[in-house]
């Protein structure tokens, strides 16, 4: 959390301020328009619902989240609202209630919230992932690969870390940002683009620098989804060190475990 | 660059201003006590004093470009350069008495400041530091570099300096890393979505059933015991009939004609009726028979001479299609009174 504050202070001090607030002032214009009904107005709501119409709209929403997960972007309430909710959204807290546990019970899938302020969710496996390499040989995105050296430097080097070091460490694993991977591709917008759309990464720009450089954190998914207790465990293997020998990290990584409830 | 050191680069200023004035300024171990001396007189005049203001401003526009572009060698832990940065900026500020000069020296603190942050994030990590080189290293062992015998040429080789990455070297890292993650699986359909193609087992099933046909005629009778009529012999044999009726009936009576409903209907049986009107066509298309209005607008049947055809020549030539309903037929029976008809039914084969 308290990479968060230290993010917005850095942007109000400086004008890199007006990218975030234009997003921020959409998402105020669309929440303007739908407000959380209370309890007691749910209440109402539902007694004029039949049982079979809500659990309808909850299968709706249910599938609603499925087909977005796909591309991982956050799904955002004020969307929700508008295509899937419509009508029923005076019971739209029952509703999201009904839809996590379906999620939970039938998938093995969280329902997220990101984001308190703009309302965003994200669905994150609820299982426990099996040691090691999976049993399962699903094929697996090198995607994934090249997002985990990146969250593994930038949580090493203490949550947050300057352009230059990333593409650096990238370019000795023959992967070039100015050039086109044969995995890849486009390296570049796959790292500052599609990671950060997907809440991974956040790219930040740097005041007062000339030229202009910008630095990376965890995004808000990685921070759902992301053992950093795992990755430690795996790095050790990698440099044959235990991995308390990071002691930082390693209090981090265990106490972060302790008190974020999706890490379990 | 022009390095901020205190008092170092001052000298070339102090030549273009006031330099009595300001000497005083640059010493900064004398600098609190000298500050103190000034009296009102000089501090108005320091105020008013145009080129001192420029002065002051420039020398906190270099500070400012300095730190900018030595940022890196600022940020390393080896030197003090950024306190010294500050301390001049220290100094500078005495001489600040109007808005924008403050404004600089508020800007330069900015980035002081910035740096100061990045500095200080640079001493994290009091365990073991972290290097991100080493970790390549093991990144790529782990991804079972094949790394050759390196000769001077390798490493010359811009790209494929120290060995070669197999190609499902990002593959093997995924999935050792996934167990990091709890991603949520993407939802797929099991079965996929459907092909608009047009599907293959519909040319299987005819080239079973050539393959059937074909064998089904090598299985010929060897001996033909009662000639079987095919559909198109007995069409033409119907045909004939029927041109053989209407014959009679026109030789029978030339002059009358003979209503078309009147010879295709047979009463008792609409199929017949309706297989009359097939074979009949036969004869109009055979220019055996013709069709054509009569005063009343009625259609009449006519027996047509092989003569009469080459005189009449190709532009008469009219298509029209015949449709008839049952309910039609039996108002056409009733309108005409039609009780028997003028085509006898064919003799009955053993069928």
């Amino acid at each position: 959390m308290t990479q968060r504050n230290r993010l917005s202070h850095t942007q109000s001090a400086s004008q890199s301020r007006r990218q975030p607030s234009t997003s921020a002032a959409q998402e105020e214009d669309d929440d303007t328009i739908f407000t959380q009904p209370s309890s007691t107005q749910v209440q109402k709501g539902l007694e004029k619902l039949t049982a079979a119409e809500v659990e309808r709209k909850v299968a709706e929403v249910v599938q609603y989240f499925l087909v977005k997960d796909q591309k991982k972007v956050p799904v955002r309430r004020a969307e929700l609202v508008k295509n899937v909710v419509k009508e029923y959204r005076n019971v739209y807290p029952e509703i999201i209630k009904r839809t996590a546990r379906t999620l939970d019970q039938v998938f093995g899938l969280k329902l997220v919230e990101i984001d308190s302020k703009n309302h965003m969710y994200i669905l994150v496996n609820n299982l426990e992932p099996a040691d090691g390499a999976s049993p399962i040989n699903s094929p697996t995105s090198p995607k994934m690969g090249l997002l985990f050296v990146i969250l593994s430097v930038v949580f090493m080097k203490g949550g947050v870390v300057r352009e230059n070091l990333i593409w650096n460490t990238l370019k000795k694993l023959r992967v070039d940002p100015g050039e086109k991977h044969e995995e890849f591709g486009d390296v570049k917008r796959l790292v500052t683009d599609e990671f950060v759309r997907q809440r991974y990464l956040e790219y930040a720009r740097i005041p007062h620098t000339e030229p202009i450089e910008h630095e990376f954190r965890w995004g808000q998914r990685a921070d759902a989804e992301v053992s950093k207790a795992k990755i430690l465990e795996f790095l050790g293997q990698l440099f044959e060190q235990e991995p308390q020998s990071w002691s930082q990290q390693y209090k981090e990584a265990h106490s972060s475990q302790a008190s974020s409830s999706s890490q379990r | 660059m022009k390095r901020a050191r205190s008092g170092g680069d001052e000298d070339a200023p102090r030549q273009n201003g006031s330099a009595g004035r300001r000497t005083e300024d640059q010493h900064p171990g004398d600098a609190e006590g000298e500050g103190s001396d000034f009296g009102p007189a000089d501090l108005q005049n320091n105020e008013n004093d145009p080129s001192l203001r420029r002065e002051i401003r420039s020398k906190y526009r270099e500070l400012i470009s300095s730190v900018q572009q030595n940022r890196e060698d600022m940020l390393s832990p080896s030197n003090n350069k950024l306190t010294e940065v500050l301390e001049e900026a220290n100094q500078l500020f005495k001489d600040v008495r109007q808005a924008r000069e403050a404004a600089l020296d508020a800007q330069l603190l900015v980035m002081a400041t910035d740096l100061g942050k990045e500095k200080a994030g640079q001493l994290f990590s009091e365990g073991t530091a972290f290097d991100p080189a080493a970790f390549t290293e093991h990144l790529l062992s782990f991804m079972g570099i094949n790394r050759l015998e390196e000769g001077d040429e390798e490493q010359q080789n811009g790209s494929t300096f120290g060995g070669y990455l197999p190609q499902d070297a990002w593959h093997r890292l995924s999935r050792r890393a996934e167990c990091c993650f709890r991603t949520a699986p993407s939802f797929h359909y099991m079965m996929g979505s459907f092909h608009a193609e047009p599907p293959p087992p519909k040319q299987r099933i005819e080239r079973q059933r050539k393959a059937l046909t074909t064998e089904a005629k090598r299985t010929v009778p060897t001996q033909l015991k009662k000639m079987e009529t095919s559909h198109q012999e007995a069409t033409e044999k119907e045909v004939e009939r029927i041109l053989g009726c209407l014959k009679r009936y026109y030789e029978d009576d030339p002059a009358s004609p003979i209503s078309y409903f009147e010879f295709v209907i047979d009463p008792k049986s609409f199929a017949r009726t309706v297989e009359n009107i097939f074979h009949t066509s036969f004869l109009i298309r055979d220019d055996l028979a013709r069709l054509y209005l009569n005063d009343e607008k009625l259609p009449c049947i006519a027996h047509v001479e092989e003569g009469e055809v080459e005189a009449e020549g190709s532009g008469r030539r009219k298509q029209c299609i015949m449709s008839l309903c049952e309910e039609t037929w039996k108002e056409i029976i009733d309108a005409f009174d039609i009780q028997e008809s003028m085509i006898p039914p064919p003799e009955v084969d053993d069928e």
